[in-house]
This record gives structure tokens, sequence and C-alpha cells, in this order.
């Protein structure tokens, strides 16, 4: 089928619609502004899906939909196109995307049923899950920008929805802040793309990349592919929670657990991890890799730590989610640019999953600490299934999606930092990855051994949950996401058969085929590309299906395709090693939390000062707020403010006055002693006709205003004469 | 057509002789002679935009005005508007309208008051239509009487104080500006056209020196510092911004909306219009110092803005920040960056406004406007709970502000980085920080004064009512339309600031 922007836009603005109608009209609706905006996900869904249909029909690793409109013309030199670029890749996202939003929005009808801000809940959400469907349907990131930033007032919106505490105004400025130290450094990386590409357009950019523009170029002394891509991966940083500036995301927990679904699992944090996907030729031209690579397992270690000792369930998810984020960015920066996107995916479905089952647990028992919790297989059956599934994915255990795609990213990890022979940054990165990937299965066992197992810490609580009956709003969502962590799912491993792929006329190897990265062999595709005269829509549309190609032997994944040997006993390594860690991770928490054989507080006795350390969160907020921002930015604050009035103006400006007035005085005696003594009568007045005029003019007659003016006029021309 | 500038110029002053006749007592006539009269001036606006020739680079010929005022001198009554004047002229007419609105609970001597705000109106309009230096320069002082009795009179406690600091420090600028004026009015002979702006554009003093004190200076260099000085007064630049706080904390609501919205942007017009296309060589070659001024305005006025305790004078220096990227998309000199400082002008006239107009709403209810007291407890907070309306509205402002995309901030923003980032890359990567500063101070203050546990009082404040959301309604469509679809104000623009941008680029 013919795509155009009018046929495409019905996604996006689906949910715009619902968002429009539950503001305006959502206190007149009730609960039937709930229903409005799951049925605008839904529809988005459904249209995804065809599209996605149509993609599988043509089932080419490069075949992409570009289309644009110009939104602004300034005249023959400068104008700016916005428009819609769906590849593979951003029809994948979308399907995730609406999918889950889809059933996240299912899922708040039941859990937002009666809460105070119910309404105020189904205009964010619609909004946001707009938001995300419309930066990944951008072609260029200046539009990717404006998504970007809503997104973060959703967030900021949904985080700070329980207004009346005064945490949610701190968790909510802190969240919209935070990411916002990102955005701005992210802004400076569009602009030195528009500096140097002339647009900001994905395929001028590829296409840039391709013709050697970068060469050469230096912005502020940096390379100006170095200084792009760092910028750019800036804004990565901060909306996926990297290191260092991941302390927003678990403060995000404030607002309603969907909401923190869908900000954790589908939306926000996702789109960091895309952005730097869609300008990965960039970051891969750059040398950037290894930088990105260690941030990402710096984040996915250090993040797994403080989850271990955290003791609310949805601080766990939180830390859980961040790590994971490390994995994704880990996987950019070790060149995995497939399994990083595969793991967005089934990141996005286990983790949007845990969240609303940690949703159900809360609203079901009305508590969120492991300290009275435990036992509640039985009283929650369904949430129990749905976490177990999830809680195997994440931790890696082969059959699920969390394996398909981490062992594939560690495989690399491996190949690049161990046996590819260079040895530095990523080592250290590869490491961090294996490490969390002993960590992750350790923690996700302890939290839902201590959930769900075990015998209930406090029994009254237990007593007075009701046992779970399926009802569609809070078990429906649950249990088709946990079909979906199932690895048969998706291709790209030996235990993944690509069951969905099945659907589509038996082309199992999907995603493998689907998702590629824009560089090297195919990248080239792009040197033709060249910007053309515009018209109100531009109906460029490459469709390279000759350049379709599809190694089944091969199947290539990272940068170093020559050595496909060495990539693919690394992969093999990869997956034994990852097994048995994450067999590992499960083994002892189960030791420890299940068959209660070993006492965790052997540990916590041991290095007191190491649990301490990571209960306080390695101290970032500490630092953050109570050095950097208390101390030196509102110090600094203090003091230009207090140099503003109470130096600048009152001794430079005031202190004019001042002179004025003694040169006044001076010329005033030389007036009156020397010159003549009636004058001294005269301009005694005028010391005061400021007073004088107000004086009068506060009778309010209007005739005085009149006089007044014509006075200063004339007395002003007066001077002018003189 | 041509009388068109003519009556938006003298409806207000017909309102004002209107005013007068009106017996004693009767002010809701007054008030609504006041709404009629801007309404009427906000509709001839749009008469003159939906007249206004788009392709035209200079004046439009459909509405120039020229006639003889002091022929010894060669003056003229001449009235002209073209792409960069157009969107100010729309924003004055319909700032004054909403002010008319926002001014309904008035009581003291409302006669006065209406009369002066419509005098104010009739010199902002002149301002922005005169086409001769002297008629510019009248206006420009005239308009100066009705800000310093409005500020005096209807003002807070120290209003006599910062009435006075802004009379004299803007006189002061003026006076820079006279100076240039008369040496203009020499350098070209006192000819016919000594005194006609437009026949002065295109760097026709490039090679004029003039000798002060013994020594000889170029012409260019040396007036166009005398110009700029008097516009940087108005706009005010980093250091000739302390009249600001002063005169906003103490103006009454609907003058601190015209002061931010309209008088503001007066200063940049100044560039646009006199000090940029006559001195030519000067601006280009003092850019890179104009632009420092800019990103020192930006972060200087955002790192005051957050130590504030007064809300109104947060959003003061906000002013002073958000004017700094004027200029710095000013002394880019680009297709992009000047487009995007008159929309700045245009974008920070409408959210500058809305912010004034709420902390006005609130400041009736409350009577005091601290975010914090002197004493240290909190002036508000809670009224996210207690004022629920007020609250969506005050959001939008707000984001406006601080530049969400989808909101119009962002637009001019955006194309004032992408102008400058090439010319000043160093200079950008600062000024970035103000947007960052920019949403701190915005949202910390939003959090004190919204978000936790209410203060008694504020449990006590009615929500807004039908005339304030009736006034804030134009103000919020103009904040998301804009920032959705900014074509209408870039298209009537984009001519004639082009032209001067071709200008600029020759001395470049």
């Amino acid at each position: 089928m013919e795509y155009t922007i009018q046929s495409i836009a019905p996604i996006f603005l689906a949910p715009v619609i619902a968002f429009i109608i539950n503001a305006f009209f959502g206190r007149k609706l009730k609960s039937m502004s709930n229903w409005i905006a799951v049925a605008a996900i839904a529809f988005s869904f459904v249209y995804t899906l065809r599209i996605f249909t149509d993609f599988m029909g043509v089932f080419a690793t490069d075949y992409y939909i570009h289309k644009t409109f110009t939104w602004f013309d300034l005249g023959p030199t400068f104008k700016l196109d916005l428009g819609v670029y769906l590849d593979n890749m951003a029809v994948i996202m979308l399907l995730m995307v609406t999918g889950v939003a889809t059933l996240i929005h299912l899922f708040s009808t039941w859990y937002m049923k009666g809460d105070s801000r119910e309404g105020r809940f189904f205009v964010f959400l619609p909004l946001f899950t707009s938001a995300m469907i419309g930066l990944v349907l951008s072609d260029n990131l200046l539009l990717l920008f404006v998504f970007w930033e809503i997104m973060g007032f959703c967030s900021y919106s949904l985080i700070g929805i329980y207004y009346e505490k005064e945490a949610a105004g701190n968790a909510s400025l802190k969240a919209f802040m935070t990411t916002r130290i990102g955005d701005v450094i992210f802004l400076l990386g569009i602009l030195a793309l528009w500096h140097i590409v002339g647009s900001v357009t994905y395929v001028d950019i590829y296409g840039a990349i391709a013709n050697g523009k970068f060469e050469g170029l230096t912005i502020l002394g940096f390379s100006a592919a170095g200084f792009a891509a760092f910028t750019i991966f800036c804004g990565n940083i901060g909306k996926s929670a990297q290191f260092p500036i991941h302390v927003w995301l678990p403060d995000a927990m404030m607002g309603p657990t969907p909401g923190s679904a869908l900000i954790h699992a589908a939306t926000m944090v996702a789109a960091g991890v895309y952005l730097s996907l869609r300008i990965f030729p960039l970051l891969e031209m750059s040398g950037l890799l290894p930088f990105v690579a260690i941030i990402g397992g710096i984040t996915a270690v250090g993040a797994a730590t403080i989850a271990l000792v955290q003791d609310d369930l949805k601080s766990v998810l939180a830390y859980s989610t961040i790590s994971q984020l490390g994995y994704m960015v880990l996987g950019i920066g070790v060149g995995s640019y497939n399994a990083a996107f595969m793991h967005i995916i089934t990141h996005a479905i286990f983790k949007a999953c845990l969240f609303m089952c940690a949703g159900s647990i809360i609203h079901s028992i009305h508590e969120q600490f492991f300290n009275k919790l435990g036992g509640y297989k039985k009283k929650l059956p369904f949430t129990y299934i749905a976490s177990l599934c999830c809680c195997l994915a994440i931790a890696g255990i082969p059959f699920f999606t969390g394996f398909v795609s981490k062992d594939r990213i560690l495989g690399d990890a491996l190949y690049n930092g161990f046996m590819s022979g260079n040895f530095g940054l990523v080592s250290i990165a590869a490491l961090f990855g294996f490490i969390g990937a002993f960590l992750t299965p350790f923690y996700m066992f302890r939290w839902l051994f201590l959930i769900f197992h075990g015998t209930p810490k406090d029994q009254s609580l237990y007593d007075h949950c009701h046992k779970e009956h399926f009802s569609v709003g809070q078990n429906l969502p649950l249990l088709i996401l946990s079909v979906f962590t199932l690895g048969l799912m998706f291709s790209g491993s030996p235990t993944g058969q690509g069951w969905l792929g099945h659907w589509f006329g038996g082309k199992t190897e999907w995603f493998k085929v689907l998702v590629d990265a824009p560089y090297s062999k195919n990248i080239n595709k792009f040197t033709t590309y060249e910007r053309q005269p515009l018209s109100f829509e531009d109906t460029r549309e490459i469709t390279t299906l000759e350049h379709a190609h599809y190694h089944h032997q091969s199947g290539y994944y990272g940068p170093n395709n020559e050595n496909e040997h060495g990539i693919h006993s690394a992969h093999v390594w990869g997956a034994i090693m990852s097994i048995f860690i994450a067999f590992g991770g499960v083994f002892l928490a189960f030791l420890m939390y299940f068959r209660n054989s070993l006492n965790p507080s052997v540990f916590t006795n041991r290095f007191p000062r190491y649990y301490k350390v990571l209960q306080n969160k390695y101290s970032f907020d500490e630092f953050y707020i109570g050095v950097l921002v208390q101390k030196v930015l509102l110090g600094l604050n203090n003091v230009l403010a207090f140099f503003d009035m109470g130096v600048y103006d009152r001794i430079a400006i005031d202190g004019w006055a001042k002179v004025n007035k003694v040169i006044y005085k001076a010329s005033n005696w030389f007036d009156s002693v020397i010159v003549d003594s009636v004058a001294v009568d005269g301009t005694a007045t005028s010391v005061n006709v400021f007073n004088l005029i107000l004086r009068i003019v506060q009778t309010g007659k209007i005739q005085m205003y009149f006089i007044v003016m014509l006075v200063t006029l004339v007395g002003y021309v007066m001077s002018l004469g003189l | 057509m041509s009388g068109l500038l003519n009556w938006i110029l003298w409806v207000p002053v017909m309102g004002i002789v209107a005013i007068l006749f009106v017996p004693k007592g009767k002010d809701q006539v007054i008030r609504y002679v006041a709404l009629a009269t801007t309404f009427i001036t906000f509709v001839l606006t749009l008469v003159l935009y939906a007249g206004f020739d788009q392709t035209i680079p200079g004046m439009q010929p459909a509405f120039a005005v020229k006639i003889p005022w002091i022929p010894s001198f060669n003056i003229n009554y001449a009235l002209g508007v073209d792409g960069i004047s157009l969107p100010m002229i729309i924003l004055t007419g319909l700032l004054f309208f909403i002010c008319i609105l926002s001014s309904w609970t008035v009581t003291k001597s409302i006669k006065a008051y209406f009369a002066l705000l419509l005098m104010l109106e009739s010199t902002v309009f002149g301002v922005f239509f005169a086409m001769d230096f002297f008629l510019f320069y009248v206006y420009w002082e005239v308009m100066l009487l009705p800000m310093f009795f409005l500020i005096g009179i209807w003002g807070g406690e120290n209003r006599e104080y910062a009435a006075i600091k802004f009379f004299l420090y803007t006189f002061a600028g003026s006076i820079l500006m006279l100076v240039g004026i008369i040496a203009l009015y020499y350098a070209t002979g006192k000819g016919p056209e000594s005194f006609n702006i437009l026949a002065h554009h295109g760097g026709k003093f490039v090679n004029e020196t003039v000798t002060l004190f013994g020594s000889t200076y170029s012409f260019e260099n040396l007036f166009f510092w005398f110009m700029f000085i008097g516009f940087a007064i108005k706009v005010p630049v980093f250091p000739f911004h302390t009249w600001l706080p002063h005169a906003h904390v103490q103006a009454p609501t609907a003058i601190s909306v015209i002061l931010a919205g309209v008088l503001l942007k007066m200063g940049t017009y100044g560039f646009l219009r006199i000090a940029f296309p006559i001195f030519p060589q000067a601006a280009v070659n003092y850019s890179e110092i104009i632009a420092w001024l800019g990103v020192i305005s930006v972060l200087y006025g955002a790192f005051c803005a957050m130590a504030q305790t007064d809300v109104k004078k947060l959003v003061a220096y906000s002013s002073v920040s958000h004017m700094g990227f004027v200029m710095l998309g000013l002394s880019a000199m680009t297709v992009a960056g000047m487009n995007g400082a008159v929309l700045q002008m245009f974008n920070h006239g409408t959210s500058t406004a809305m912010m004034f107009l709420m902390i006005g709403v609130l400041y009736e209810r409350s009577h005091h406007r601290w975010i914090v007291r002197p004493d240290g407890t909190k002036g508000y907070g809670g009224l996210y709970t207690h004022m629920p309306k007020y609250t969506t509205i005050f959001i939008i402002g707000m984001f406006a502000s601080l530049g969400l995309p989808g909101l119009s901030g962002f637009i001019s923003e955006a194309l004032i980085f992408i102008g400058i980032f090439n010319k000043f890359t160093t200079i950008t990567v600062i000024a970035v920080v103000g947007l960052l500063i920019g949403a701190a101070y915005l949202l910390w203050m939003f959090k004190r004064m919204f978000f936790g546990e209410a203060v008694p009082e504020v449990k006590t404040y009615a929500d807004m009512n039908m005339r304030e959301i009736g006034y804030m309604i134009p103000l919020c469509v103009c904040v998301i339309v804009f920032g959705v679809f900014p074509s209408p104000i870039l298209n009537i623009m984009k001519t004639s600031v082009g032209a001067l941008v071709e200008l600029m680029a020759k001395f470049n």
C-alpha cells in the first residue's frame, strides 16, 4: 500500500484526540473518558499492526518510507521540513509502544478507578503515548526533540499528579530538571548537525556520513562528529537515566504505578536508547562507542547493586529499569545494534508487566514494603504467574525473551572486550555486563520470593487481602504480556524460533532481517540521496528492494563483519556463560529467600559499610541536591542577586543620583552665592520636583495631568534650546 | 486603506476624549468606553494584517502616510508598517485590550487610569509606526509620561522610587539617542530626507568621520553606540537592566503586562529599525559584543531570577533573560537568527503577559507576592489543590515561558540557536545553560507555590472567574497555536527580515 503522511497520521492523532476530549470534557464524561483513551490507543495499535503487516510483506532490511511537508519556510536559504520516517525499526518500535500502552491503559481503568486523580491521569496518559508515537514517527532530530520534551512534560505531570504531597512536587521537579540537563546538551548536538549537514533529517545525516561531510570539520576544537555524537548521546544519558544523571528515575515512582509502567517501560526511557540507535552511524564514526559502552556498563552494574538492598518493591523495579537500560546502552557501545534494539522491545514488555504486577499487588494489599509481604502466591495467582514469567525473562533464563536479547549483547561485549584482541574501556564494560547479569536474577528473584513465597510477615494484612478473581482490567494485560515474555516470539538465538514471524508467512528470523544498523554495507544507499526541491508534499521514497539482503549463514551483527567466525564463537561462549551466571543468581536468591538456608544478614553484618553505601544509593542525591544545587547553584544565585540589587544597582546606578546631587549642590552653591542669591529659591523647589508632581497628581484631577505633561514637555524643549 | 494607520494611532486618543466627557461617578461607563476603544483598535490591527502584502520587503506602500509637519526642519508626520513592526502592532492591540479587562478591578481614580492607559497605547503605536526620526523620538519620549504616572500613582508601596528610576533611566538613554538623531540630521546636510529613518538605511555613513574633543572617530562606530545604549536600556540588556525589577514590582498588573509585553520590544525594535540598518558596518563589527551582552543577560537574568522570593520580581528577571535571547538572535544576523529574534519578541510578549496577568490575578486575592516570606515561611503552597483552573492556565503560561516544544517559546529559541550556532559557537554553548536555569527557576517557583500543603489563607481564595478566564484564553490560544503553526507570524516577517539580513550580509 502507498503510504502518505495523511494515511500514517491517524496513529498519532487518535491519542491526541483522546487527550483533547479528556482535557476538555473529562469531567462530564467521567469514567467514559477512560475508555475513550483505551479505544484511541487500541486503534493506534491496530493501525500500526496493519502497517507492520505491510512491512513484513516487503521483508527487506533497508526498506523505508519517508514523507515530508514544509513546516515553515523563511525564504530560499532556510526552511524547515517535518515528516514521517518509517523504517523497520520504527515500525517494530511503534508496535511495541502502542501495544504495551494499550495494555497499560486497560490496566489503568482498573487501577485508577475511584482514585481522586482518575480524570487527570487519563488526560496525560494518551498525551504521553501520542508524544512517544510522534517521536518514533519523526523523520528528523528536531521533531524528535519536540516530542522528547513533551514527554518530559507529561512525565512531570504524571509524577506530580498527587500534588498535595510535597514529595510529589520534589520528584516531578527533579525528574524534569535532571532530564533537561541532557536535553539542552542534546539540543547543542542538533545545532551542530544542522551546521554540518544543513538539515537534521535522518536520511540527510546518514547521507552526510556516507559522503564524508564530517571529515576535517571541528567544533570548539573537537572533531565535528565527536562533538555531535557526544552531545546527542548526552540526551540519551538524561532520558534513559544513565550514570551519572540516573537519579530522577527512582523518584519518578511518586506517580500512580501504571504511569510508572509507561514511563519506565514503553515510552520515555526507551526513547533515549532509541535516539542512540537512530544516530548509531554517527556514534560509530566518531569513535565514541567505547565511551557509550562504559556508561552502559557502569549503569548496568551500579543500579543492579542498589537494587539488591531496596526494601520497597517498586524501588527494586525502578533500579532494575536503570540497570536494564544500561544493558541497552552497553549493547549500543559494543555495536550490538540489533540486540540492543531487541532489548528495548523485550524489556518494555517484561518491565511493563512487572510494574503492572506491582500495581496489582499494591492495589490489592495496600502495602509495598517487603517486611510486610510474603506468601501472596495463593492470594494473587494470576499476578504471580505473570511476575514469574517476567522474572524469568529479566533474569535471562533460556526460552525467555530477556535471554534472547541480553545474551547477544553480552556475546558482543565478550567479543569486543576480550576476544577481539583490544583491551580497554570495552573490556571493563563487558566485565560489568557479566557482573550485572549475575546480580539481575538475584535481585529479581529476591523480589519474587519476598512477595509471593514464604510465610506472610503481616498476618492481618494477609487475611484482609481478597483472593484474586480474574478481571479484564487487572489480569488480562498481565497475562497477555506474559505470553510475550517467551523467547519463542523472537528470533536471533538458538532458543528463539520467532513464532511471531510464523503468523506472517513463516518468516521466523524476522527480527534479525528487519533490524539492521544503517551503517557499512547499507549506508551507501544514502550516497545517492540528495535533497530535492520542495513542494507541499514531498513524495520521495526510496525502496531499494534489490539491495534487500539477508545472509542465512552469516547473520551478521556487530560492526566487525569480517570476523564472523570470532563473533560466532563469542556468542556461543557468551550464551553458555550467561546461562550459568543467570542460574547462579537465581540459585543464590533461592537459597537466601526461598529455602532460607543462607541468611542475608550474614552479608549485611560482615560488610556493614558497603551495605550502607548501597542503601544510600552511593549518595548521588546527597551530592547533587545537597551540594551542587543547594550550595553551589543557590549560592551563586544569591550572590548574583545580591550583587545586582544590593551592589550594582545601589552603588553604580543610585550612586549616580548621589553624584548628581553633589554636583547639583555645588552648582547651586555657586549659583546662589556667586551668581545670584535670588536664584536660590527657584532651584530649591526643583530639588523635589518629582515629589511635587506626584503630590499634585495624587489629587486625581485629569486637568492636572495635562498641565504636568505640558510643563514637562515645555521644560524639556527649553532644555533642548539651552 | 491609507488612513488605517492614522485610525489605529488616533482611535485611542478619541477614546481618551470620550472618557474625559463621561460624567463623574459613572465608572462602569469609563471601563466600557476604554474596552470598546481598545477592542476597535485591536480589530483595526487585524484589518491591517488582512490587508498586509507579505511579499513586499520594505514599507507597505498601501498604508504609508506622509504629511509635512514642521517643513522648515523637514520634519514629516510619516507613518509606515512593514513585516518587522506588524507582529508588534498586533501584539500591542491584543495586549491593551486584555489589559483593560484585567484592570476592571482598579478603583483608584479610574478616569485618569484609563485615559493614561489609552494614551500609552497611542504612543506605543506611534513608536512602531513612525518613519520620521523626530516623530519617533516624540512618541518615544511622550510614552514615558503615562508610564511614569501609571507606575507612580497606581503602583505598590515603593512606586515613586520605581517611577523616577524608570523615567530617568530611559531618559538617559533617550538623550544619547537624541544626540544620534541630531548627528544624523547634520550628517545628511539637513536635507529634505534628513529626518527620514528609511532614507538613512543601507550603510550610508560608513566612511564618515566625526571629530570629538580633538580626536577623530568613525561616525558609524560612535553613533552606533549612542543608539545602542539608548535602545539597550529599553530592552534591557545586562548592565542597563536594574530599572526593570523595580518598575515591575511596583507597577500595577496591567502596566507590568504592557511593560514586559510591548515596551521592552521597542528596544529590540529600535535595533532592527534604526541601529542595525543605519549603521550596518558597526553592527557587524560589534556583533560579538552584542552576543556576549545577550548571553550575559540570559544567564545573569536567569540566575538572579532563581534567587528571588517575590514572584513578580522573578518574572521580571526572567524578562531580562528572555530578551537576552532576542539579542543573541539579532547578533547572529542570519535568516534563522533574525527571524527567531522577531518571533521571540512576539512570543515573549504573549507568554510573559500571561505570567504577569496570572500573578496579578493571584495578587488580587492574596495581596502579597511572596514565594517565601522574609521570615522563611512559605507564602502560598497548595494552589494546585485550591485553584485548579488557575493552575491549568498558569502551567500553560509557565511552560510557554520556559520554551517547552509545542508551545510558542520553543520555536523562536530554536531558530535563534540555529541562527547563532555557526557564528558564535562558544556563546551558544553557554547560552543553552540559560534554557536549563530558565526551567529551573520557573519550576522551582511552581513547586513552592502550587504543590504541597496550603497555607491557611490559600484555602479562602476563589478560583478564576469568567472575566479572568476570558482574557487569558486569547493568550493561551496564541501560545499553543503559534507553537504548533508558527507560519502565520513568520510569513508576515520573513520578507522584511530577509531584506535586513541581506543588507547586513553586505557588510559582513
